[in-house]
């Protein structure tokens, strides 16, 4: 009966935006009025032009299924034909249907349907993941990394506004522990000119967020944990666009169009974005002053002068699907491009003018997959080329103040900068990447119940690097870098008592080879020649892991799963990288650690007209050589730049929690609080002494953070069948300290992030033809000073407009 | 709302146990309880080192503890600056001086957001320090990490300097690696930048050729006459057949100092020693002083022979008959001055390690530190008596506090207890001071 109520609550809720292109995996069974299972039964859904058999249980799977309302006809030989209509709608959580009919041979026979949201597949597999559905933001003024700042557990720190750097924790683990995806392909494939500052959310299907355990199909060192994003799988004919305007000058566009021949298969895409801002936001407070010539301070409240952003880029997919030889087999071409002024290093108490970085890639991609290649057997290749280039200008030699002038000494000269450029030395440099990265998986399914996956990742990267303000003779001697990385995975899957406890295990292999070529000038024949020197570094390592789940009540599963991870030094932490100010350090090493997470999912429960759910869960990361960008060294310290280096050992231990209400399906309250703690774990000196820094927290990380999200929806607002969506936002992150606090000793305040509550607010108006959304957003209403590093100011106030048109036709 | 219910408990917390610490006291030892200096005495601060991820490196942020002389004299006496003292502002290792009575610290922060930030604090005893006279920074002229030191002119000024990356010249052919030098001068009194200039200092042509530069400049020292500053330099050399960084065994210069004009900061000029090949740069404190007999008086560093004393005389030129070699007067070899401070009479108090020290548990690239006392008019030396330790050392050491007849050091090796040491100029004599109680990781940086 308890099921039921659940599957009822899944039926009902209405989807609150047009064209929901949310996918769903659909998963059913055919059985006889025995209840014996019948093997090769045909079903399809003539509506998506897409069938499939049954196993040789009886069981069937669609992915990717968006919502909508869809006939389902089940057939087998001696039987009679049976369709059956079906309802999948946001949100959805989980559905068992059932349905009978009359045949020929009087028999009865059984279709049992389900259905789970790809979101709730995911998140009850046993990993510690949020998958962030992105649809509804879509239509609002948000940026990816906004969805992934709310998102439970997540923090994500930004230099400043549209465009600037960003760091991500995931539990703690931050930096170069966290690798990004997408479509299961390392981001670093697609440049800086591709990232999650361009990519907005309308082209993402999800974002997947695992935290410290990173499952086999995500072939990559991904120590600390990984984000995987999924660009939008398209079906039948659509069209949508969308531009939004706001404070800064800030414009964000987007558009996307998907054309299918349903006879042949034949399927093209294009779509585009285009992002530009200003950033100039206003500043102020301690760390915004102008130095005047006799080196007092002078606080000001000044606009960012050299911050603007701009990228733009191209998608295009043509191919087949669902053809009788490929589920899908597509070429693609993703171009892109940006243009990023810096406005300060690490600290904005001293303003840059004229550093800027210009990335663009071209990235050509070949995609195959087929599920039931043999009987069981599933292949998927995604195989990329890239080639990448950045360019970083920093040429200004004078110091300028926060009003973009020039500041003056005593005499009323111009003041050089120290270095001689902003930031550092002066630089063209100029740093071209040609990248190869192929993905290939096997999936085998003995039956319903026990599978095999096989995944392979090979990385490419060749990096030469260029300084056009180096002298002709320095440029001569410019070393050339190459990476490669070998990343192998088996993973074990298994679903036992009627799929209540699922586990997965996997191993994992990694190999990297590094390279490098250093010219030299060396005594041959007496005769001085530049010889190149070759060096090489080779590093594996292994590693493994798990998660169970087991539903023990309907709606109730607990979640454990843990990982012996893995991280090898990137390519910019062993050779560094101009661009972002690293030092070369060929002598470092792979990072450990072991990775746990215990926690569970409750809900959706409803009473009444109220439902809600609540997640928690503990973790633990026990990290040794860990990788991290050296913040102090003792010589050549006058420039801000340093390389990464493997700091001994760090111990982060937390929970999540997340709550979730619902109210009439109208008012939604999401609540989520997020507890971090990354100590120092290194204990004894070499004389067997407990170090004092022991068990004391890493400078500049914040560690306890907390979101609540309100949304309230008014249907028939102004029009009828229109809807009215609130939106309301706050965002907690307690103080945090930038310098080691063994203990708090008197002057210490000086060091200190204050505690913030940064506070958005939204609405967005669906018209009643459901093809317009209009959406309005303020971020940060109050005008606070806002800080995800110290000393970095982030956007006061600031207002944003969006309009989204969309035209589909399945 | 959680986190206040949390501040304000904790504050009663807090408030209820100052209660309990201080219905404590009268049970504490009398050691415990600092006195105040009187008249005629004054105060000594401590500053401490905290380490950061590696034990022993320092650079976790500087702590200032300060006690009156008669504690900093007293064996008995305990002090636990980690426990109770002040974090100066430097979200690394503070660059420290004081005056000469030790009333005022003066600190430039070093590196990060207040980088080159130079701020004044009154002693008032323990973790009593008071910020006065402003702030005043300056990074624009010497970066965020600048160098500098007072000049002996009755704490009225200090001196920064610093030079922009050195750049090699354009074109194909190799010609010299040049950066451009910066001097800024402090009024410490009012708390303002009171003089600032800046140039290009080319070698000779020939040394330019052969790849030779000036790398760094560092610790500017005021002449007898008032009317020159030296400043120490830390040579590189670039590769000229590829324009990179040599970092082979080259054939060094001789020692070489920048003289310019006080206190106009212009008319560089470059004197170079034939007695000395080391930098004169020092490294964290000051490098040369200025004696009673109108010399002044330079250590050298990365010295092929070990470390040297050279003398720079009254006409601001290196006097190559004076030679003193550190590895001479004590029987080492490659010995190198790490710190040290000039106290009267030809006497100063050298802090130093040299081949065969050593080398740290906690750092490998790091050697044993000795002190000798160096008698710079006899060209003699001998090793002070410490309890010396393989993590002892002092690369990082910027304070010697001169009061009377004392020298007052403060030492320990990482991660243990260390002392204040009371050592008479005049015979030398070493007594046991106050026991300074250290953490593991940490240590001690001077004392003022």
């Amino acid at each position: 009966m308890y099921k039921l109520q659940i599957i009822f609550l899944f039926l009902i809720s209405v989807s609150a935006f047009p064209q929901a292109t949310k996918n769903v995996i659909f998963e059913g069974k055919v059985v006889n009025s025995e209840n014996k299972s019948l093997a090769w039964a045909t079903i399809t859904i003539p509506k998506l032009k897409i069938g499939t058999t049954t196993d040789i249980d009886g069981n069937f799977t669609f992915q990717n299924i968006p919502s909508g309302t869809y006939e389902v006809t089940a057939s087998f030989l001696g039987y009679k034909s049976l369709t059956k209509s079906i309802e999948i709608s946001i949100p959805v959580t989980e559905v068992n249907m059932q349905f009978v009919l009359k045949e020929d041979s009087e028999s009865l026979d059984e279709v049992l349907l389900k259905v789970t949201s790809i979101k709730s597949e995911i998140e009850k597999k046993g990993f510690a993941v949020n998958v962030i559905e992105t649809e509804e933001s879509s239509f609002r003024n948000l940026q990816t990394n906004e969805l992934l700042n709310r998102s439970v557990g997540v923090k994500v720190r930004r230099n400043g506004g549209l465009g600037s750097s960003v760091d991500y924790n995931l539990n703690g683990m931050s930096g170069n522990s966290i690798k990004i995806f997408i479509d299961g392909i390392p981001i670093s494939t697609y440049g800086s000119s591709f990232d999650l500052n361009s990519i907005s959310p309308a082209m993402i299907e999800r974002i997947e967020v695992y935290k410290g355990v990173v499952p086999g199909e995500l072939s990559d060192d991904a120590l600390g944990g990984a984000i995987n994003i999924i660009l939008k799988k398209d079906i039948g004919n659509a069209i949508n666009a969308s531009l939004s305007y706001g404070s800064f000058n800030t414009f964000q566009t987007n558009f996307n169009a998907h054309y299918q021949n349903d006879k042949s298969g034949l399927f093209v895409k294009a779509s585009g974005f285009y992002n530009y801002s200003d950033n100039d936001y206003e500043v102020w407070g301690k760390f915004v002053r102008n130095i005047l010539p006799n080196g007092r301070y002078d606080y000001v409240r000044a606009k960012r002068f050299n911050d603007a952003y701009r990228s733009f880029g191209a998608i295009t997919e043509v191919g087949f699907k669902q053809v009788k030889w490929a589920d899908k087999i597509s070429v693609g071409y993703t171009g892109s491009n940006s243009y990023n002024e810096i406005q300060h290093g690490a600290y904005m108490s001293i303003p840059y003018k004229g550093r800027f970085v210009e990335a663009k890639a071209n990235v050509f991609n070949l995609i195959y997959n087929k599920t039931n290649i043999a009987k069981g057997l599933d292949i998927d290749f995604h195989g990329l080329y890239s080639n990448r280039n950045t360019v970083v200008n920093d040429t200004v030699k004078y110091n300028y103040n926060w009003f973009g002038e020039k500041s003056l000494d005593l005499n009323g000269n111009p003041i050089l900068r120290p270095q001689g450029a902003q930031q550092g030395a002066p630089t063209l440099a100029n740093i071209d990447r040609d990248i190869f990265s192929f993905r290939a998986g096997l999936h085998y399914a003995i039956n319903n119940k026990h599978k095999f996956i096989v995944n392979h990742l090979f990385y490419d990267i060749a990096r030469r690097e260029d300084d056009e303000i180096l002298s002709g003779l320095q440029r001569n001697f410019i070393g050339t870098r190459d990476l490669q990385k070998n990343v192998t995975s088996l993973t074990y899957e298994m679903r036992l008592f009627e799929e209540k406890f699922k586990a997965t295990a996997f191993g994992k292999y990694y190999k990297q080879d590094i390279q490098k070529m250093d010219p030299v000038v060396e005594d041959i024949n007496g005769e001085r020649v530049r010889v190149e020197k070759d060096f090489s570094k080779q590093i594996s390592a292994s590693g493994f892991g798990g998660a169970v789940s087991y539903l023990i009540k309907p709606a109730f599963v607990v979640l454990v799963s843990a990982e012996q991870a893995v991280r090898l030094p990137s390519e910019n932490e062993v050779f560094g990288d101009v661009g972002e100010n690293i030092v070369e350090n060929a002598g470092i090493s792979a990072e450990t650690s072991n990775n746990l997470n215990i926690g569970f999912k409750a809900g959706l429960y409803q009473v009444k007209n109220h439902k809600f759910s609540f997640a928690m869960s503990g973790f633990l990361r026990d990290t040794k050589d860990k990788i991290v960008r050296r913040t102090q060294s003792n010589l050549n310290d006058a420039v801000q730049t340093a390389p990464f280096e493997n700091l001994g050992k760090t111990k982060s231990i937390g929970f999540d929690a997340e709550l979730n209400y619902i109210f009439n399906n109208k008012l939604d309250v999401l609540f989520n609080v997020s507890k971090f703690d990354t100590r120092f774990n290194s204990k004894y000196d070499n004389n067997g002494n407990v170090l004092s820094l022991y068990n004391v927290q890493i400078p500049n990380e914040p560690f306890f953070t907390s979101n609540l999200n309100v949304k309230y929806a008014l249907d028939s607002f102004l029009q009828k069948e229109s809807t009215l969506n609130l939106f309301y936002n706050i965002q907690y992150v307690d103080s945090f300290y930038n310098i080691w606090v063994p203990r708090e000793v008197r002057g210490i305040e000086q060091f200190q992030v204050p505690e913030q509550f940064i506070q958005d607010a939204g609405l967005s108006y669906v018209f009643p033809e459901k093809n317009l959304v209009l959406s309005f957003d303020v971020k940060n209403i109050f005008n606070k000073q806002s800080y995800d590093n110290f000393a970095v100011q982030r956007p006061g106030r600031a207002f944003y407009l969006k309009m989204n048109y969309s035209l589909s036709k399945l | 709302m959680k986190n206040r219910l949390t501040k304000l408990a904790s504050y009663i917390f807090l408030i209820g146990l100052t209660g309990a610490t201080i219905s404590c006291s009268s049970d504490d030892s009398p050691s415990e309880t600092p006195t105040q200096p009187e008249t005629e005495s004054r105060w000594f601060t401590i500053a401490g080192a905290i380490m950061d991820k590696t034990p022993g490196n320092g650079n976790g942020g500087t702590v200032l503890y300060s006690v009156s002389e008669e504690n900093a004299q007293d064996p008995e006496f305990e002090i636990n600056v980690f426990e109770n003292g002040y974090q100066v502002k430097s979200q690394r290792t503070a660059r420290l001086q004081s005056s000469a009575d030790g009333s005022t610290m003066f600190n430039i922060a070093y590196g990060g957001d207040i980088g080159g930030e130079f701020s004044k604090y009154t002693v008032e005893g323990e973790n009593n320090f008071t910020q006065t006279g402003g702030v005043v920074n300056i990074s624009q002229y010497a970066g965020t990490s600048p160098r500098w030191v007072k000049l002996f002119d009755g704490d009225q000024t200090g001196v920064a300097v610093s030079v922009t990356s050195p750049q090699v010249n354009e074109g194909d052919e190799y010609q010299y690696t040049r950066g451009t030098a910066s001097v800024v001068s402090i009024d410490m009194e009012d708390v303002l930048i009171s003089r600032n200039s800046s140039f290009e200092i080319p070698l000779t042509s020939e040394e330019e050729k052969e790849g030779y530069h000036i790398f760094r400049l560092d610790v500017p020292t005021l002449n007898a006459s008032k009317d020159k500053l030296i400043i120490g330099t830390w040579m590189r050399k670039t590769d000229p057949e590829t324009g990179l960084t040599d970092d082979t065994d080259y054939e060094r210069l001789g020692s070489k100092s920048v003289i310019v004009d006080y206190p106009s900061l212009e008319n560089p000029k470059i004197i170079t020693s034939t007695v000395g090949e080391g930098d004169t740069s020092g490294y964290r404190s000051f490098n040369s002083f200025l004696a009673e007999d109108g010399n002044i008086y330079q250590a050298t560093q990365r010295d092929p022979n070990g470390s040297h004393f050279l003398k720079i005389d009254a006409s601001n030129e290196y006097d190559n008959s004076y030679a003193l070699s550190l590895d001479d007067a004590l029987g080492i070899t490659n010995s190198y001055v790490e710190s040290w401070r000039y106290v009267g009479n030809g006497i100063a108090y050298v802090m130093y390690t040299h081949d065969g020290a050593s080398v740290s548990n906690f750092n490998s690239g790091q050697q044993q530190s000795f002190l000798a006392r160096v008698d710079l008019f006899s060209n003699t030396a001998e090793r002070v008596d410490l309890p010396y330790d393989a993590d002892m050392y002092f690369f990082q050491y910027q304070g010697f506090a001169v009061d009377g007849d004392n020298v007052f050091v403060a030492v320990s090796p990482v991660g243990k207890d260390g002392n204040i040491y009371v050592i008479n100029k005049v015979t030398g004599a070493v007594t046991k001071g106050a026991k300074l109680l250290n953490e593991p990781g940490n240590h001690f940086i001077g004392i003022f």
